[in-house]
């Protein structure tokens, strides 16, 4: 029955053109939401899930990475107090004010780390040598930030807050949520534009530490929570879904993407539904002189599953290579997509069960059709 | 020689109440092989009816429906179809071929469903097609042929699977007189060349004059003329 399916789909091409054009629909919507949405929460955490640290102290009531807020650094101590520490480091998150060559000014986020330690911040490396920070003005910029800033040439100086800082390295693909370009430089340098925003000196953004053993994270947490009665403390999975979830819930924007996301499998499962439904009706009196002539219900179902099954490959097919072929263009335009062979078959399974169910109109009026009737049609 | 179907006392009511309608009352009838039967009578009378039950399509309100000596009209509905795909082939007033197939497609379809071999698929349904004449009209789709080319293409394929028994419902009643003739000529061909047992349901003087044996239906009632 199989072949009968191919058969009639392929000889009703407008109707097979209207079928994939809805799933290629929904396929091009919910694929570039959730991408999107993935590749913004990629970035939300692209730091905290690279540095590789078990757990992240922060200031109190932090509401994501991005908002960090300074603490006394000396509470490295009470850090480094536990034995299960392996190492712990000083890490600065602030913002600053890039002079552009046009004149103008782009606000950069400030990633102040210690070099020496084994913090592996900025990692991508293009050009350059994070070691090269240590002594001085020096900083590296992320490659993606060229679309803000404009050409970056190693060796060049660039003014940041009124203070010139020589550009020694490049990273690659390194990017924050708030879309500002990151710059690296050393502990010391960036805790100078702390400063400069009106806190005292000696304050860090967050101190994290790596453990002997991961699987003691949640315990050491724990424990820190109990002497840094004024800070935050999280283990690395947990910061990770603090500011995801900041992200998604408190900001709404996961329930925007989400939705859109869902509209779009409606939407392309109504018009697959109606399609198929529209085709099944135009054969009702075939499909029971099959009946009348010894089909099983199942025989006539496999027709229609298996011509929806198709349709819902060859438009998710197509819609997923649109995608591919935009997805450079749409991430000049600055936007992350997020696309993995996991996120394909999901997918994937999501439009086919989409399409499947929407076929079920179709196969209840087949149930129902008496092959007695045909004599009467 | 017993006959490959017979029908005891069938009778058949539709709806209930003020509704209620006996479209075949108490009819019993025999059909023997290479047998052509005609039912006749007046629009309303039961034909259509009758002609269901025999086909195993309609279930009897009462009585027996019997084919190659065993009782069917009590079989349950799961077996129905494969009692159908075995013994009948149906031909309609209005061909109920599938559009999106050439004609030869629409008899490959059938031997498919009734699991022909595979390798014989396409040889077999050409040679159906071949049969009634139709040999330079195989990849034409029904919206290309005439009705009485359509017509034909449902009678290959009411022989496809070759099924003993060939039930027909009015099959002249869509096409002028001459092609009319030429589609009955076929049956008749199915009866005495194929030894199908054949039953057609027909206003048509010509098809009483080819029939066997004619049988007058008034009223759901068999009667004698
Ligand atoms: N599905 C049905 N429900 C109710 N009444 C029906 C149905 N089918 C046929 N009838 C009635 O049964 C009688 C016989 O119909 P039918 O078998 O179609 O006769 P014929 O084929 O001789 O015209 C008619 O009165 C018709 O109205
Ligand atoms: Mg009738």
């Amino acid at each position: 029955m199989y072949w009968l399916a191919l058969k009639t789909l392929f000889h009703e091409k407008g109707r097979l053109i209207i079928t994939l054009i809805g799933i290629v629909f929904s396929t091009v919507l919910s694929l570039t939401q959730i991408a999107m949405y993935l590749g913004m929460m990629g970035n939300a955490t692209s730091i905290l899930r690279h540095v590789d640290a078990d757990i992240w102290v922060a200031a109190k009531n932090i509401q994501n990475f991005d908002f960090a807020n300074p603490f006394p650094e000396e509470r490295i101590n009470r850090v480094n107090a536990i034995p299960d520490v392996v190492w712990s480091d000083k890490l600065i998150l602030t913002w600053g004010f890039l002079k552009l060559a046009n004149g103008g000014q782009e606000q950069v986020q400030i990633i102040g780390f210690n070099p020496d330690s084994g913090i592996d911040v900025p990692w991508n490396i293009l050009a350059g040598n994070p070691e090269d920070l240590k002594s001085g003005r020096y900083m590296i910029i992320d490659k993606t930030a060229e679309q803000r800033v404009g050409r970056l040439e190693l060796n060049t100086i660039w003014e940041l807050n009124e203070k010139r800082f020589k550009l020694v390295g490049l990273s690659e693909g390194i990017k924050s949520f708030t879309t500002s370009p990151i710059v690296f430089m050393s502990y010391n340098q960036a805790q100078g534009f702390m400063t400069m925003t009106g806190r005292k000196s000696n304050h860090a953004s967050f101190i994290v530490a790596r453990l002997k053993d991961k699987g003691l994270s949640r315990d050491v947490a724990e424990t820190l929570k109990v002497s840094l009665k004024d800070n935050d403390v999280f283990t690395k999975k947990d910061f990770i879904y603090k500011t995801v979830m900041y992200w998604t819930v408190q900001t709404g924007m996961g329930m925007g993407f989400f939705l859109t996301a869902i509209l779009g499998l409606i939407v392309g499962g109504a018009i697959v539904g109606q399609t198929v439904y529209a085709n099944t009706m135009e054969h009702l009196r075939e499909f029971g002189t099959l009946k009348a002539l010894g089909a099983r219900n199942s025989d006539i179902y496999k027709v229609i599953f298996a011509q929806t099954g198709i349709s819902a490959v060859a438009g998710y097919t197509i819609g997923s290579v649109l995608i591919l072929l935009a997805k450079d263009g749409i991430e000049k335009a600055g936007v992350s997509l997020y696309l993995s062979a996991g996120l394909f078959l999901s997918l994937f399974f999501v439009i086919l069960l989409t399409c499947l169910l929407s076929a079920y109109f179709s196969v209840r009026k087949v149930r129902t059709l008496d092959p007695a009737t045909v004599f009467r049609m | 020689m017993t006959p490959i179907l017979e029908l005891r006392n069938i009778t058949r009511i539709y709806g209930e109440g003020d509704n209620r309608v006996i479209a075949v009352d108490s009819v019993t009838l025999s059909l023997n092989r290479q047998e052509m039967l005609l039912i006749m009578g007046p629009s309303g009378s039961g034909k259509t009816t009758l002609l269901s039950m025999m086909g195993c399509i309609l279930r009897p309100t009462d009585g027996e429906v019997i084919i190659d000596n065993k009782v069917v009209s009590d079989s349950d509905e799961d077996m129905l179809p494969d009692i159908r795909k075995q013994y009948f082939g149906f031909v309609f007033q209005s061909f109920n071929l599938f559009p999106s197939l050439t004609a030869v497609d629409n008899v490959e379809l059938i031997l498919r469903l009734k699991k022909h071999d595979r390798k014989k698929l396409q040889a077999d349904a050409l040679r159906l097609i071949e049969r009634f004449g139709l040999a330079k009209r195989g990849d034409f789709y029904p919206s290309d042929m005439s009705g009485g080319e359509k017509q034909r293409v449902a009678l290959a394929r009411a022989l496809a699977g070759d099924p003993p028994i060939i039930l027909a419902d009015e099959p002249t009643a869509n096409l002028d007189s001459k092609t009319g003739l030429d589609v009955l000529r076929h049956l008749k061909g199915l009866a005495v060349e194929a030894q199908k047992a054949i039953v057609i349901v027909s206003h048509d003087p010509k098809a009483e004059t080819m029939a066997d044996r004619v049988v007058y239906l008034e009223d759901g009632k068999i009667k004698d003329k």
